[in-house]
This record gives C-alpha cells, structure tokens and sequence, in this order.
C-alpha cells in the first residue's frame, strides 16, 4: 500500500513541477506545436482529431450505448437467463480484499460511464453546470480506480491468462446462445472474464494515463517527445483519440459484464458482495475449476 | 458578405510585442493568458530570421467549433469566431483540434482544473449583452461594436498587423508587395 501512496504524492508533485516550469504549450515548444498540425512530415493528427472528433466519436458512443443492451435484450428474451439454485453448497472464493478492491472498481465505474457519456453529448445536455459537474466527476473519479487498478491486476492475474479451453468457450460463446445448461471446462475464470480482465485493467490503465495527459495538459513528458518525435500537442491529440477509441471497448465489455452477473447468470452478482459462489453454477459453467475444488474438498 | 481576417505582414513586424501587451492590458486578461502571442523562427539567423504575431485566426470552417462537445462556439456573419464561456466546461478539445494554439485555459478550478477557455475574440466580445458590464468581465472590451478595429492592430507601430474584411486586408498587402517589389 505503502508503494501506492508513495506513487501518488509523485505524481502530483511532478505535476505542480509541470505547472511551474515553462509551458510546453505556449512556451518555447509552441512553434513546433503550430508546424505539429498538418504539416508534409507530420502525422497531420490534428485534422484526424477533427474529423473523428467532429462525425464519429459520438456516433459510435451512441451506437454502442444502444446496440449493445439492445443484443442482451434480444438475448434475454430468446434464450433466456440461466438459473441456478442459490440454496445449495457454496464455497468462499472471494475474501475481504477480493471484494473490497473490485468494489471500488465498480462504484468508480459507475460514475465514470455516465459523466463520460454526459461530456460525449454534452450538447445534448446544454453545457454549462451539469456537464462541468459531470467533467470533474469523471476526473475525481479516476483516482479511487487508479488506486485499485494494480491490485486487482495482481490479484487475479494467474487466472485471467488464456489457455486453449478459451478457445472453445470463443467457439461456442461459452453456451450462451443455447437455453440448456452444458458443461463448459472453464477454470474460476471463463474466456469472457479473461477478456473483460484485460480490457478493464490494459484499457483502464490507457484511459487513466491518456486522462491524466488531458487533464495536466502542460506535463512535461521529454522521454515521451524524444522516443516518439510528437510535439506536446500532438501527443494531447493521441491521448484525446485514445481515450475515446479505448472508451468504447471498456463500455461494450463494462455492459457485458453487468449483465452477464446480473441477468443472464441469475444472481451472480451475489458473489463478489457476499464471496461466495454457488456449487452448481462453478459445476456447469466453470468445471475444470470445480474438479480442482472438489479435489481439494471444497465442496 | 465580408469576412474579417487577421493578417500579420511579417516584413514589417519588428517583434516589440506592443501586440500582446497592449490585448492583456485591454481586455484585463489573467496572468499566463495572452490571446495574441508574436513568435521569431529562425531567431538570430541573419537573412532568415523572421517575426509574426499570431492569435486566434477565425478560420473558415474553425475546426475548435466542430469538435466541442458542448457546441459552445458560434460564427458571426462576419467570420469572426466567437464562444461561449457559460457553456464551456474546459475540456481542451478545441485546443487539440486548433491548428494555431490559440485556445488557453485559466488554472482556477480545484485541484488545478481547467477553467473556461479563453482565446481572441477580435475584440468583438461574447454571446452577452453587448458592452455589458458581464460580456466585459468574460470577454473583454467589444471594439468592433463601437466601430473601432481590435486593440492589437490599433497599437502596431509599423502596420504589420492587418485586420478587416479579407479582401480589403488582401488588396492593402497586394499594393505593398508591389510597392516593395518582394516578399509575397
Ligand atoms: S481557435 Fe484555432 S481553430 Fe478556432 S478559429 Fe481560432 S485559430 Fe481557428
Ligand atoms: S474547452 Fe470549452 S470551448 Fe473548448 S471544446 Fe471544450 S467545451 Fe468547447
């Protein structure tokens, strides 16, 4: 934890150094920043920006808004969600410090999914107050996740790696687009889950760092600037593309995830607040991780 | 219809920065806010060094107002590029879309956040009341309503700095090359 702390009161310090020192925006750097913009040799980033900025970002956001839960609810009328008798053997698979830091993840989520769509249509909303709200809360809400974000990295590492099981969870979708329950040999983790892992921590670790360039603005980044050969806005302009593109993976799979614990798996979501999970629901959908608990008797 | 250019003639621009001095002290603007800015390339290079002013530059099709998220930007009939300050929620995308660097943002929020952006506005002020006692404190001065040119090219001792309809800018810099033979 220590490590954390210590990590934080770094980066804010070197942002009030970044603050102090000449601008890299309007200082010294500001005619390589001007030259930066559609030159010959350059990555002509910013009439990119604009043109993406300008007719696809919102769209898209807006596609993946309603295209995504439109496909659960089709899902969920047709084949339905599986049930699993909650009253059965349960064993304890997610202690105190499981829970804690996925929970803290998830309430940062919850604020930042919606303040980030508030700002994306923000014209919709009127600007002014609420959508400024909306832009401060989404930076605020960065840091409880970014304090979670290795930790939880850590934690389920070893089983958020990719074995060849995945691959017929990918082939078959893991069984969700059949109304039977059938056996599916997954460990602790499904094919799913593994991609959610690295989509939430890769792409979360992208959006706090592309955010964080965003919202410092004046960092001074020399090794950044050196290795790449981009001006200080340009790199602005890549943090400003990420963020987004990056955004709608960690939406798509943020929704995914909410339904699957929620609708499509009846109850999971119980899981990750009580600890426990359920001995039929680890028997059908996770039964290699199931073997290895009934050895261990765990079950 | 006319639309209102800004143009620097770089050969006479002798980089006093009477420009950016004199925006600041009109418009009372922030400490580390200065709308006009007056850059040298080349500097020290005999032969090739060369001074401009450069601010906001009210471009035609301004790519700041097609990507702010909050449409706070409006363009005058005239061209001038003007937005609103009340909507604005400082994000910094019109900063990344500008080819010129001309959006800045105060540092007046919490935690270092991003104030409203502020940048040139031709002196022609804001979306408020005209000459308002509010459009002057968010804006600065409306010289253009009172029929007067922007603050920068009424300071320019050698007449570098043009401002107007883009025609007559145009055929004030035509007559000069011609007169000097060079320089286009
Ligand atoms: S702020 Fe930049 S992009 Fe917008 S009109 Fe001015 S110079 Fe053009
Ligand atoms: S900083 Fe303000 S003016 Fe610029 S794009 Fe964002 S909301 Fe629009």
């Amino acid at each position: 934890m220590k490590k954390y702390i210590v990590m934080f009161i770094a980066a804010l310090c070197l942002a009030s150094v970044a603050y102090a020192a000449d601008s890299q925006i309007w200082g010294e750097m500001r005619i390589q920043n001007i030259l930066g913009y559609g030159q010959e040799e350059s990555w002509k980033l910013g009439p990119l920006f604009t043109m993406l900025q300008h007719k696809y970002f919102a769209w898209i956001f807006l596609g993946v808004l309603l295209g995504v839960p439109l496909v659960f609810f089709l899902h969920y009328k047709i084949v339905g969600p599986k049930v699993f008798p909650h009253s059965h053997n349960k064993h304890y698979a997610f202690n105190l410090f499981h829970r804690t830091v996925h929970q803290i993840a998830a309430v940062s989520f919850l604020v930042l999914l919606p303040t980030g769509f508030i700002i994306v249509f923000g014209d919709f909303f009127g600007g002014g107050t609420l959508v400024r709200m909306a832009k401060n809360l989404h930076g605020l809400f960065t840091i409880p996740f970014a304090i979670v974000v290795i930790p939880m990295a850590l934690m389920w590492l070893k089983e958020a790696l990719f074995n060849l099981e995945d691959v017929k969870w990918f082939m078959i979708l893991g069984g969700y687009l059949s109304k039977e329950k059938q056996i599916i040999n997954a460990t602790q983790f499904n094919a799913g889950q593994k991609m959610w892992y690295w989509v939430a921590i890769l792409g979360g670790i992208t959006m706090i760092l592309s955010g964080a360039f965003m919202f410092f603005l004046d960092f001074k980044m020399e090794m950044l600037h050196n290795i790449t050969g981009l001006s200080q806005i340009d790199l602005l302009r890549v943090a400003a593309i990420l963020h987004n593109v990056m955004g709608f993976a960690v939406v798509a799979l943020f929704i995914t995830h909410v339904y699957m614990s929620m609708f499509a798996i009846k109850g999971a979501v119980h899981s990750i607040i009580t600890g426990y999970v359920e001995e039929e629901e680890v028997k059908i959908l996770h039964n290699a991780w199931y073997k290895k608990l009934k050895d261990q008797g765990k079950f | 219809m006319s639309r209102m250019k800004f143009f620097c003639d770089d050969n006479r621009c002798i980089e006093c920065f009477a420009c950016s001095v004199a925006c600041a002290e009109a418009h009372e603007l922030p400490t580390g806010i200065s709308r006009r800015k007056v850059i040298t390339l080349f500097d020290g290079i005999e032969g090739k060094e060369v001074s401009t002013s450069i601010a906001c530059m009210h471009c035609t099709d301004a790519p700041c107002e097609q990507v702010c998220p909050v449409d706070c930007f409006y363009i005058r009939e005239d061209g001038i590029v003007l937005h609103d300050k009340e909507k604005c929620i400082g994000c910094g995308y019109c900063l990344y879309a500008c080819p010129f660097g001309a959006p800045q943002f105060p540092r007046d929020g919490a935690f270092g956040a991003k104030g409203a952006m502020d940048k040139c506005t031709m002196c022609a002020g804001g979306p408020l009341e005209t000459n308002s006692e509010k459009e002057r404190h968010l804006y600065g001065q409306n010289r253009i309503a009172e029929g007067r040119v922007p603050m920068c090219a009424a300071v320019c001792s050698t007449n570098a700095l043009l401002v107007g309809d883009a025609e007559s800018v145009s055929t004030i810099y035509r007559k000069r090359v011609a007169g000097r033979g060079k320089g286009a």
